[in-house]
């Protein structure tokens, strides 16, 4: 009898991923996928994007929300990571006064750290609370050495950013860009490979033979926040806002 | 050959590199050196990387995921011990992702024949605390040179001395802390190694088993006279001539152990035991789950001919436990577990199980006080009452014994010829009949008491091709009212029995294993049962049903909630036996076992037994400093109960090393070396201990081998610095979830952060192998220097023994390696040397690693280091429906051997099938500490964010969770008139004051947050692991006269094991069970008091 198994998601994603990247940046949609039955509110994402992204204290671009409800012994526990939702309508583009932040073709809002002047507009106008800034502190800094790990240089935008006083990104506003500097190499974004629930997929939306259109077409998925009607990339299964 | 040739030179160039990452290293003791301003930062920057003025240029590829700038090792932020790579960035560690050929990370791996560059896009999952791991490495709080202690023990003022002079003061002796008024003569290594004669230890431990044997009491006696006689020369060399089974002085080293793997556990004992010749080598699992793994011991006793003993014994038996087969089973119980957590689970088991949930392939349910992750995502949450998990089982097995749900097919088998014919990879001894003695099941029935002769046997052993003699006495079962003997190992005779069986045979009172199940499931109704766990009975009756509707495919999957009681053994019996009522052992989606390479190459035909591999093996005797063992046999014994426990089945019983040595029972230690151990944080009233490593006059010489000044190292009188996980050697191992046989290989990635020193002549890093060699060098101990292995064979660093066991797993398990890995192809020899192109000499030498595994196997081990070990395909781990690395074996449901074992405390034997037990203290009196108003039960837990000391450093993981807090449901809250956030203080019968001394001056009040939920069973308060650290770089210390100043952020929250209730009758222990050597997380009643 055969034993064989069906190749775990992230390979499936890897090759959906590549075959994306055949196809010119403005025929590429990316978007983003978080089955809640699955997510085991483990952190790991959010722990694994500080670490892909040399990301300062008080700067997060995903975090992980824990809600318990009910009542004893009926008791549900609900775990929501939530991040940039990418939207196609963008009030953070818009409340931006130097166009630093933008939509790009393939859908991924991006910051230019060389033109972000920190007013943090953009913070305020995200009605997720997805924007940070980074105010240039270090998690090692009162201890007896600042550690390498904060030191060497992040990979955003496909660009070595050094943590260096004076330097982009301190100063700047922050927030997830789905790895693109990942992306485009071929590599899934962090939070989507250190994903030990199999919960966060991820693709080319309008690929209509990539795994996350089949699994957002065979499901009921919602958005966040969806009266908004601000267009988000990044969709739930067994979303339940009213708990939030 | 000229492409090897460009290898070879490639290599040579790697060597002659400077490696300017070294200077970022050079730096007094700490990582850190001493305390520096955000301002000075521009300096230390430039030294990791040199600005230049193209940084902004867009990349060409992501230089993380580069082939040369990876490397594949394995975590050990918690013991799951999953695959990851390491991503340098100039030498740096700069980040941790999953290794995509280990099991570990996806589900299923990617085949293990995958060229390398092809697996550099793949990053799989890991958990938070594997992504966190730079900071473990890269802890500003880290040391790097030897410290030795300027105060007393504890009071954290230290100074820097030369490796040099730390190894020859604790191999010499002497007044070694004049210089601070300590006017005490401290024996060193070459005093206490006494007995040197190999020859004569192996004769001394002969006539040391004759006298321990030996059951009359005079005989007993004069038998320790004859071996006076006999070794008169060398009475000196013994702790007692009169009592010789304490063994030689070098039993009063004792080396004690955190989180140990192998490689380094064989490093260690090769140099305590077969090399120094000390019994003394004891690692933790009792604090982890003893029960459970003693409990499978227990149950994979075989009835065998013993080589050593040469005689039918029960032998063969394993350390070891089962977890089901997760990506398979149709419906999980996981009682006590919490795979999402902790539990050896997270990433291995959790995607496996979110993957089935939502696909509809597994139903799972979750009995535990505490609503856990792994509860949310369950069917059915069963909040318990703690300790009596054993009730809960004992239920079911009588709902499924009344109901006949069980497997009668495979329990009637009896032998293995009948499993073979069912297809029945194990078999079980329910039908076997068992003698009835004082009312009380005890042996076995046998041929020779109903008229069978004993069978002669022969051994012809392969080697030497000589014959022994010896004696088979047949075991009975009964079918259709006549008795039928049979040899359980029996390929070819099938023998079935009847499952209830009471009756009298030829006069002696009979009754079969099952029929004594049976009658311990029905002391108590269902409802009965239900009432003791606190649960309704209509959950234990449907979760019986549900149990038996899926064939094998079911399985109970237990952890720590059920071993960590006083009564632990004996919960973890009943749910494995609970697993045998339905025969999934070795079935796919049942229960199963681990399975490894052989890293010791004890398999024929592999490259290097280096269990053989030794000049002149020392023969350690005598008993250990935890009693492992029997108290009557011994010439301590003095009537019931003993001084102290003795564990005549369990081992590595960590809570009573550092007791026994303050009790000096059974006799004085005069040097203690603990390796990545923190017992005082981690044990139940691990503050006992503290009051023993303070003391001087009851441990003269302790040395710890640590990465920072930890909760317990602290109190060491040197401190060697250690390498972290990312710099070092390992074989890690496997759990029993994982199906496919691996060895997961940890290996140096980045260069060593600590001091360079010179040991045999040979550079390498401060570490633990390092100060072992030194003292192996200093003392001229054999088995290590030259000729270490054998004539000709080095053993002077480190990698002379690991590179042999990575070729070992490389060769695989076949004769003439037709197991064995392909060899690295020219492409990935290259990959291998480019990748090490950051590691000086001191830890990558390729001359010395192709010398130390051979040249015939280098390529293959390079194979093997590319991929961060072996690992089995994960189709490969199956055949049909079942697993393919089998257990195999019979399975013990009556265990005559713990039916004739005696507790050391009251003298009776202890049961031999699963039973139910309330809370007890080592003498078997209940504990009623409720009367005096210690109402609420408190347990522990892991957030997935912490482990225990080790993950302090990890800012990341504290940001998620800056504190822990104490989880109380909102009934018992609005009876304290508490809310979230109130600070209370903890305390216990045992510790009513709620203070944990740290005899140093300071005291800490047992003061926590709580946080209210509805997710806690009433009555039950819990605090997860992992908080509260006192040390570890959370508290300030002084160093060369310097102070540094310690970081608050890493001592936040709180740690209530020192409110944990000690035994009443052993005082400075905590409460333990004493057939697993489990110690007791889950049963003291504590008192919480609003602090205002």
């Amino acid at each position: 009898m055969s034993t064989k198994i069906k190749e775990d998601i992230l390979i499936r994603m890897q090759n959906d991923l590549k075959r994306a990247l055949t196809k010119p940046v403005e025929k590429r949609k990316w978007a983003m996928l978080i089955d809640l039955r699955k997510c085991v509110g483990c952190h790991a994402c959010t722990i694994a994007c500080k670490a892909e992204n040399v990301l300062p204290p008080g700067v997060v671009y995903r975090r992980v929300l824990e809600i318990e409800s009910g009542k004893y012994p009926d008791v549900e526990r609900h775990f929501v990571p939530v991040l940039c939702n990418h939207c196609d309508k963008t009030p953070c583009v818009d409340a931006c006064p130097v166009k630093a932040t933008k939509k790009r073709v393939d859908g991924i809002v991006d910051i230019d750290y060389n033109h972000c002047i920190g007013c943090r507009a953009c913070l305020n106008a995200c009605p997720y609370g997805a924007r940070t800034s980074d105010f240039g502190k270090f998690y090692t800094q009162d201890t007896p050495k600042i550690q390498p790990y904060e030191l060497r240089p992040a990979f955003e935008y496909q660009k070595k950013w050094y943590r260096k006083k004076g330097n982009s990104p301190i100063g700047n506003a922050r927030k997830c860009h789905f790895c693109l500097h990942r992306i485009e190499s071929g590599l899934l974004p962090e939070c989507v490979v250190t994903c030990i629930g199999k919960a966060t997929y991820f693709g080319d939306i309008e690929d209509k033979s990539s795994l996350i259109f089949e699994i957002i077409n065979s499901n009921n998925v919602k958005v966040l926040k969806e009266k908004l009607k601000l267009k988000p990339r990044v969709y739930y299964i067994g979303l339940k806002e009213e708990l939030l | 050959m000229k492409e090897e040739k460009n290898i070879e030179k490639f290599c040579k160039k790697i060597i002659e590199l400077k490696l300017t990452r070294r200077d970022f290293l050079k730096s007094s003791v700490f990582l850190g050196g001493s305390a520096i301003l955000l301002s000075e930062l521009e300096k230390l920057y430039a030294l990791v990387e040199k600005v230049s003025k193209d940084k902004l240029t867009t990349i060409q590829q992501y230089e993380l995921s580069k082939a040369e700038n990876i490397l594949h090792t394995v975590c050990l932020q918690c013991n799951t011990g999953c695959g990851i790579k390491v991503k340098l960035f100039n030498g740096i560690a700069a980040k941790i992702d999953g290794n995509p050929y280990s099991p570990w990370t996806m589900t299923p791996h990617i085949n293990y024949q995958t060229p390398l560059v092809e697996s550099t896009t793949i990053d799989a999952a890991i958990c938070p605390k594997g992504q966190a791991g730079v900071q473990t490495v890269y802890d500003p709080y880290r040391i790097v040179k030897v410290l030795k202690r300027t105060g007393p023990r504890g009071s954290n003022k230290w100074k820097t001395i030369s490796f040099e002079q730390a190894i020859n003061e604790i191999v010499n002796g002497g007044k070694l802390f004049a210089d601070i008024g300590e006017d005490r003569y401290i024996e060193g290594f070459k005093d206490i190694w006494a007995l040197r004669d190999a020859k004569i230890s192996k004769d001394m431990a002969k006539a040391v088993k004759e006298i321990l044997d030996e059951k009359d009491k005079e005989k007993k006696k004069s038998l320790v006279e004859e071996f006076k006689i006999k070794f008169k020369e060398y009475l000196h060399t013994l702790i007692d001539p009169d009592h010789p089974d304490l063994g030689p002085k070098n039993n009063q080293f004792v080396f004690m152990w955190g989180r140990m793997k192998a490689g380094r556990s064989d490093f260690v004992n090769r140099f305590v035991k077969d090399s120094f010749g000390s019994v003394n080598a004891h690692g933790h699992t009792t604090v982890c789950q003893g029960s459970l793994y003693f409990a499978g011991k227990v149950m994979s006793y075989q009835w065998d001919y013993d080589e050593k003993d040469a005689k039918m014994k029960w032998t063969k038996e394993k350390k070891f436990y089962w977890q089901c087969d997760t990506a398979n089973s149709e419906f999980i119980i996981f009682v006590g577990a919490s795979p999402f957590e902790a539990n050896y689970g997270p990433p291995l088991r959790v995607g496996k199980i979110t993957e089935n949930l939502v696909n509809k392939k597994l139903k799972f349910v979750v009995i535990d006080p505490r609503f856990s992750k792994t509860a949310a995502k369950a069917e059915k949450w069963i909040p318990i009452k703690p300790g009596t998990e054993a009730a809960f089982a004992l239920g079911m097995i009588r709902w499924i014994i009344e109901n006949k749900k069980y497997d009668s097919k495979y329990l009637t088998n009896a032998n293995k010829a009948a499993a073979k014919e069912d297809k029945e990879p194990t078999w079980c001894n329910a039908t076997w009949l068992v003698k009835i003695e004082d009312g009380k099941p005890g042996r076995f029935l046998r041929g020779s008491d109903i008229g069978v002769p004993k069978e002669k046997r022969i051994f012809k052993d392969k080697k030497t091709a000589e014959e022994k003699h010896y004696d088979f006495d047949a075991f009975v079962v009964l079918k259709n009212y006549k008795t039928i003997t049979f040899d359980p190992n029996d390929e070819n005779n099938p023998v079935e029995g009847d499952l209830f069986v009471n009756t009298e045979v030829n006069g002696i009172k009979v009754k079969s294993a099952f029929q004594i199940l049976w009658e311990e499931a029905s002391k108590n109704t269902i409802e009965k049962w239900a009432k003791i766990c606190g649960v309704k009975a209509d959950d234990i009756i449907e979760l019986a049903k549900e149990f038996t509707s899926h064939g094998k495919k079911a399985a109970a999957d237990i952890h720590r909630g059920v071993s960590q009681h006083t009564n632990g053994f004996y919960n973890v019996y009943a749910w494995l036996t609970l697993n045998l009522l339905i025969g999934n052992y070795d079935w796919k989606g049942g229960m199963v076992q681990l399975s490894t390479f052989n890293h010791l190459g004890e398999k024929e035909g592999q490259p290097y037994n280096l269990k053989k591999l030794h000049p002149d093996k020392m023969t350690p005797f005598g008993i250990d400093i935890i009693r492992h063992g029997e108290y009557e046999k011994s010439t301590l014994f003095k009537g019931y109960p003993a001084k102290r426990p003795w564990y005549p089945i369990a081992s590595d019983v960590y809570q009573e090393i550092i007791p026994s040595i303050g009790d000096a029972y059974p006799y004085p230690v005069k040097i203690l070396m603990m390796y990545m151990a923190a017992p005082t944080y981690s044990l139940p009233a691990g503050n006992t201990n503290i009051d023993v490593l303070v003391d001087t006059k009851k441990i003269p010489l302790v040395i710890a081998c640590d990465i920072t000044i930890g909760t317990s190292s602290m109190y060491a009188d040197y401190i060697f610095p250690d390498l972290s996980y990312l710099e070092r050697w390992e074989f890690h191992g496997s759990h029993p979830s994982v199906t496919q046989k691996v060895q997961p290989i940890r290996q140096p990635t980045i260069a060593p952060l600590v001091e360079t020193v010179k040991v045999f002549g040979e550079e390498m890093p401060i570490c633990l192998e390092s100060v072992l060699l030194a003292i192996a060098e200093k003392l001229g101990l054999k088995g290590f220097g030259k000729d270490g292995f054998a004539a000709g064979m080095d053993f002077k660093r480190p990698e002379d023994f690991y590179l042999k066991m990575v070729a070992n797993v490389a060769y695989g398990e076949k004769p003439e390696g037709k197991d064995s890995v392909p060899d690295a192809d020219l492409k990935e020899m290259k990959i291998f040397y480019e990748a090490r192109r950051h590691l000086p000499k001191s830890v990558f030498d390729p001359v010395k690693w192709e010398k130390a595994c051979g040249s015939e196997y280098w390529k293959k081990v390079v194979y093997v280091l590319n991929r961060g070990g072996r690992f089995q395909n994960y189709e490969d781990a199956y055949e049909a429906e079942q697993a393919k690395n089998k257990y195999g074996k019979l399975i013990n449901l009556y265990s005559e051997k713990l039916a004739k074992t005696k507790n050391s405390m009251t003298g009776e034997t202890f049961s031999g099938v699963a039973t139910f037990i309330p809370i007890t203290d080592c003498l078997g009196r209940p504990i009623e500490d409720e009367k005096e108003g210690y109402n609420l039960n408190l347990i522990t837990y892991r957030e997935i964010s912490q482990c225990k000391t080790r993950t302090a450093p990890n800012y990341w993981l504290l940001s998620l969770l800056p504190e822990n807090f104490i989880l109380i449901n909102s009934q018992d809250a609005k009876n304290l008139g508490l809310k979230d956030g109130s600070i209370v203080k903890v305390t216990s019968a045992s510790n009513p004051d709620g203070i944990l001394d740290l005899k140093n001056g300071r005291k800490i009040y047992i003061i926590g947050k709580v946080k209210v939920t509805e997710g806690i069973r009433p009555g039950v308060v819990a605090f997860s692991l992992g908080y509260g650290n006192w040390a570890t770089g959370s508290s300030d210390y002084i160093v060369d006269g310097k102070l540094i100043k310690g970081d608050s952020r890493r001592g936040k929250g709180v740690h209530c094991n020192p409110v944990m209730r000690t035994d009443p009758y052993l005082k400075n222990t905590c409460l333990v069970d004493l057939v697993g050597g489990s110690v007791s997380f889950y049963d003291t009643k504590v008192k919480l008091t609003p602090i205002s």
